[in-house]
């Protein structure tokens, strides 16, 4: 047991008072000079014994009433029997981490933080609450609130099991303020179990305040935060950030970037087996680890010169944390990066046109076709990786705003450019405000953009695009519900990612590249590293060898068409197909699924960025580690309020005065006389008393 | 006199003098008085008749029955002595307990000083036993002198240390050698099996035995609502105790301690009376002299 307020241990000592009192009254009890000793004597050896007793027990009484009163004050805190008694609320909501970083295990044990905080969590539910609250389970990877009967089965659910998928903790508590105001759960406690990944916890969103402010509106919602924030000890991880098939000669070969990476403070070098395998056939070679990181560029596996497509991955040794051990790739002949411009803007459109046809990668063919609104039927939906729409919004319902949502839907890209003459139109949650004018005199500048993912930012060598430098003439406002990357003077976001579901790569540009409208074109590297990055996202998502990250809906609304490509594979439900990393295959399409890259960081929020996160509600932080397995606390001040009102009711019937008897007094006939003053008549007899002594 | 003792009230006096002090058992006196003899006398009261034996005083012999029965017939008369009133006083430390104002010895006192006076007035002879700072044995003597010895020694007992009752009883017992009426005051905070055989010793000696057992209301009830150190008022040690605790047991003490005295008055035959200080003292002698006048015809 613990205390909220452990100083008030400091006090303890004063529920030695009732002693202390009792021995004071008893060493400065009022005299009194008495003759009839004999029946005293004769009481008190009647007396001797229960008396004692009676007297001890109620000390001990009064000592557990101040006691229980401090341990109250103190708000203890208690798992066990003693956590029974924490009072139940009525729903209990289990908000489940799954990312694949919450797999960090401990060696001894072989335990995931994930499967500790599961079970600590059944244990301190059952602790707790028992059968006397409704429990509901909501899920990071599939986000979708469940009942379940008892906290024992959060251990066996496919909900509760191992994924490799990263976690959207805001959208996490989003699922719990949507349901608890759905329905009308009353006095909630909800159980977050996390590792605090910042990547995962997203602590600079724009979401938090609202949550924040959603959940201090409602009543009775308590949060109990059990994080593992413990980073993975001498865990080494490996990514493929690129495969390329060559053929030279008679021979042919996959040329992988990767990069081996570990998190220590003093790196000392280290040597790595590294393991190959490449349609079933394996190779093994070792590299030698000195830094923190290890990049291997074009390191060249060699393949059958008959093998055009195919998949592959590789492989670290074991480690504290597995998931990052293997990282699966898919090869086959790029597509063609295919991009479509709809606008009837010459002016606007060449310098696009010019952005997007100059290739960034010499080995893969780059193709614009560039088309009026008139004739945006014409788009080829399933070769294009990008469209830029430089024009009014179709409206929503019309056939061409269906097809752009599918198009969307299915990870391509989409990038909007604000027509001369906005509307009120909306899609993907977003539409065209009014366009405003830098003052004549000076244009704008971009006052913030976001350079550490995204559009915007920085290079893999870390060095800033010159964002800074772009020169914004006028702007058109962005209206809606989305994710700002970039914003000018005022505030005014100038690119902003659309919110809206299924819609991840779907971006609106507030200016044009043109002149009299920004300086895009004209220093043109942004423009060029925007357009390319936002082409190459959708291109990732067409021809038949994709990769991906292993997430909900990655495998499109029907994953059951999808399995595993490795026929030894162990089976798998297509629910956690798209939830595992692995290459799955549907028809002639392969599909390479890791972990997302922000799995990787061990980077997590702190204490204090938390209660930041949380301020104004009622939550409790729980620190575990997995080599601790002590059972989760409740606050137990309810059983210290009980214990002091039973004592103190036990001591109140074992002090009261027992019931008088009626004096067996021979009165011989003698009565008071009531005529004059008798000699000696008292109306109360008074003993003589004297004062104390001591 | 009777102005100068604080324990003799003059209006009480005049209302207890037409009663008499009677002895419930025949006397043994020096001189001739008003209480019943164990030998035959020549009052103008009734005896018995008996058979002549030869021997017998011819003068006595009642011719009237002669003539009616043709037998001799000796006629006796009773003899009247006068009565020797021993009063036992309990000095011990607890007769200073009682109401404010007022002990249980000044009540006592009051009780005895005035039947002393009584007997005096009637001719009957006064003695005064008690043991308390210093013992004091008077003889019963006849004479308004020596009324004022015992009541000047009944005005100087200091109640002091523990209990002698006991022992005065039975040295009481054995230096009264004549018939006696023995009038205990005290508040008989002796165990009653050792209460017993004193009085049986008493009894024995064919002495008239009464007491007055002196009790305050606070010594039965023992209403106390906090805990308390009690003093002893005999010396012993003090008690720490909590009413609301010991009380039940106490009162049950108390209730077991009168049953036993009630048996001592049925088996000895003691003139037992029971009175609680706040009562009026003339009351109780009232009741007292009006229990002790003999019936019609029982001499």
């Amino acid at each position: 047991m613990t205390l909220l307020q452990p100083a008030i241990l400091f006090a303890l000592p004063l529920a030695a008072l009732p002693v202390i009192i009792h021995l004071i009254h008893y060493y400065r009890r009022r005299q009194v000079k008495w003759a009839a000793m004999m029946f005293l004597h004769a009481a008190q050896r009647m007396n001797k014994g229960l008396s004692r007793l009676r007297q001890i027990l109620i000390l001990l009484l009064r000592v557990l009433a101040v006691a229980a009163i401090l341990f109250v004050v103190g708000r203890p805190l208690a798992g066990g029997w003693l956590g029974l008694t924490g009072g139940a609320p009525d729903t209990v909501m289990i908000l489940v981490d799954r990312s694949a970083s919450m797999e960090q295990i401990n060696p001894a044990t072989g335990v995931s933080k994930r499967a500790a905080g599961l079970r600590n969590i059944a244990k301190a539910i059952n602790d707790a609450v028992g059968s006397r609250s409704r429990l509901v389970l909501i899920d990071s990877a599939l986000g979708k609130p469940l009942p379940i009967e008892k906290a024992n089965t959060l251990l066996d659910l496919p909900q509760t099991e191992a994924t490799d998928t990263a976690a959207d903790i805001p959208a996490l508590f989003q699922s719990a303020l949507d349901y608890i105001t759905a329905n009308k759960t009353g006095r909630t406690d909800v159980w977050l179990l996390s590792d605090l990944q910042q990547s995962d916890w997203d602590s600079s969103g724009g979401r938090w305040e609202a949550l924040r402010a959603a959940f201090t509106a409602l009543q009775g919602v308590r949060f109990h935060i059990l994080c593992y924030p413990q980073p993975a000890r001498d865990d080494l991880a490996v990514n493929v950030d690129r495969v390329v098939r060559r053929e030279s000669g008679d021979k042919a070969e996959l040329l992988l970037d990767l990069r081996i990476s570990r998190h220590v403070e003093n790196p000392q070098p280290i040597e790595v087996p590294l393991r190959f395998a490449v349609n079933g056939a394996v190779t093994s070679t070792k590299v030698t680890l000195k830094e923190n990181q290890l990049a291997l560029q074009s390191y060249a596996v060699p393949i059958d010169k008959e093998t055009k497509r195919g998949w592959g991955r590789v492989d670290l040794p074991a480690d504290s944390w597995a998931g990052n051990n293997t990282y699966y790739f898919v090869f086959d002949d790029p597509p063609p990066l295919h991009s479509v411009i709809v606008s009837d803007d010459p002016a606007q459109t060449e310098p696009l046109r010019a952005a997007l046809s100059a290739p960034l990668d010499p080995s893969r063919k780059y193709t614009t076709t560039v088309l009026p609104t008139s004739r945006a039927a014409e788009i080829p939906w399933d070769t294009a990786a990008l469209i830029l729409w430089q024009g009014a919004l179709p409206k929503a319902g019309d056939v061409l705003a269906h097809q752009l949502q599918a198009y969307a839907a299915s990870g391509r890209s989409v990038f909007f450019l604000p027509p001369e003459s906005p509307d009120a139109n909306e899609l993907f949650g977003l539409h065209w405000g009014n366009w405003e004018s830098a003052p004549t005199e000076k244009a704008d500048t971009v006052e913030w953009w976001r350079n550490d993912a995204g559009l915007l930012a920085n290079t893999r060598d870390g060095a800033s695009l010159p964002v800074g430098s772009l020169e914004v003439t006028r702007h058109c406002t962005i209206v809606g519900n989305g994710l700002p990357l970039a914003r000018v003077a005022g505030n005014a976001p100038l690119l902003v990612r659309s919110a809206a579901d299924q819609s991840r790569g779907v971006y609106f540009l507030g200016t044009l590249p043109g002149p009299g409208a920004s300086s895009l074109a004209r220093d043109g590297v942004v423009m060029y590293a925007m357009l390319h990055r936002v082409l190459l996202d959708g291109a990732k998502n067409l021809g038949k060898a994709r990769q991906g990250f292993a997430a909900a809906n990655v495998l499109g609304a029907d994953p059951s068409k999808w399995h595993p490509a490795d026929k030894t594979a162990a089976a798998t439900d297509s629910t956690s197909l798209p939830l595992r990393a692995g290459v799955d295959a549907s028809g002639d399409q392969l599909l390479a699924l890791n972990r997302p890259p922000g799995e990787d960081q061990p980077a997590t929020i702190s204490t204090g960025m938390l209660h930041d996160l949380l301020a104004g509600l009622d939550f409790r932080v729980l620190t575990d580690n997995l080599e601790d397995e002590r059972s989760l606390t409740n606050e137990v001040w309810r059983t210290f309020l009980v214990a002091m009102a039973v004592a103190l009711l036990l001591e109140a019937l074992i002090s009261m005065p027992q019931r008088r008897e009626a004096p067996a007094v021979k009165r011989n006939g003698a009565s008071p006389d009531s005529n004059g003053t008798p000699p000696f008549s008292s109306a109360k007899p008074e003993p003589e008393t004297t004062s104390a002594t001591s | 006199m009777d102005g100068k003792r604080p324990f003799l009230d003059p209006t009480v006096l005049a209302r207890l003098l037409p009663l008499q002090l009677h002895a419930r058992h025949a006397m043994l006196g020096s001189v001739s008085g008003k209480h019943r003899s164990p030998v035959r006398g020549s009052s103008l009261e009734f005896a018995q008749y008996r058979k002549y034996v030869p021997g017998d005083d011819t003068r006595r012999l009642d011719w009237r029955t002669w003539g009616r029965s043709d037998r001799f017939y000796i006629k006796e008369f009773e003899a009247d002595t006068n009565l020797r009133l021993c009063l036992l006083i309990d000095g011990s430390g607890s007769m200073d307990f009682g109401p404010s104002g007022a002990t249980r010895l000044d009540y006592a006192r009051r009780l005895a000083s005035t039947l002393g006076y009584l007997a005096a007035q009637q001719g009957d002879a006064v003695g005064l036993w008690s043991m308390a700072e210093k013992e004091i044995d008077i003889p019963a003597r006849r004479g308004a002198a020596h009324l004022g010895l015992v009541l000047d020694q009944m005005e100087g007992i200091r109640p002091i240390g523990g209990t002698t009752l006991l022992t005065a009883l039975h040295e009481a017992a054995e230096q009264i050698r004549q018939r006696a009426l023995v009038i205990i005051f005290s508040d008989l905070f002796v165990p009653p099996a050792e209460l017993k055989q004193a009085i049986q010793h008493l009894r024995f000696r064919k002495h008239d035995v009464a007491a007055f057992h002196l009790l305050d209301e606070s010594e039965i009830t023992f209403e106390f609502d906090q805990p308390a150190r009690f003093i002893d008022m005999e010396g012993g040690d003090p008690v720490l105790a909590d009413p609301s605790i010991i009380a039940r047991n106490y009162r049950r003490a108390v209730k077991q301690y009168l049953t036993d005295l009630d048996e001592i008055v049925r088996t000895t035959g003691v003139d037992y009376h029971r009175v609680k200080l706040h009562e009026r003292y003339d009351d109780v002698l009232v009741r007292f002299l009006l229990g002790r006048v003999p019936k019609r015809g029982a001499r």
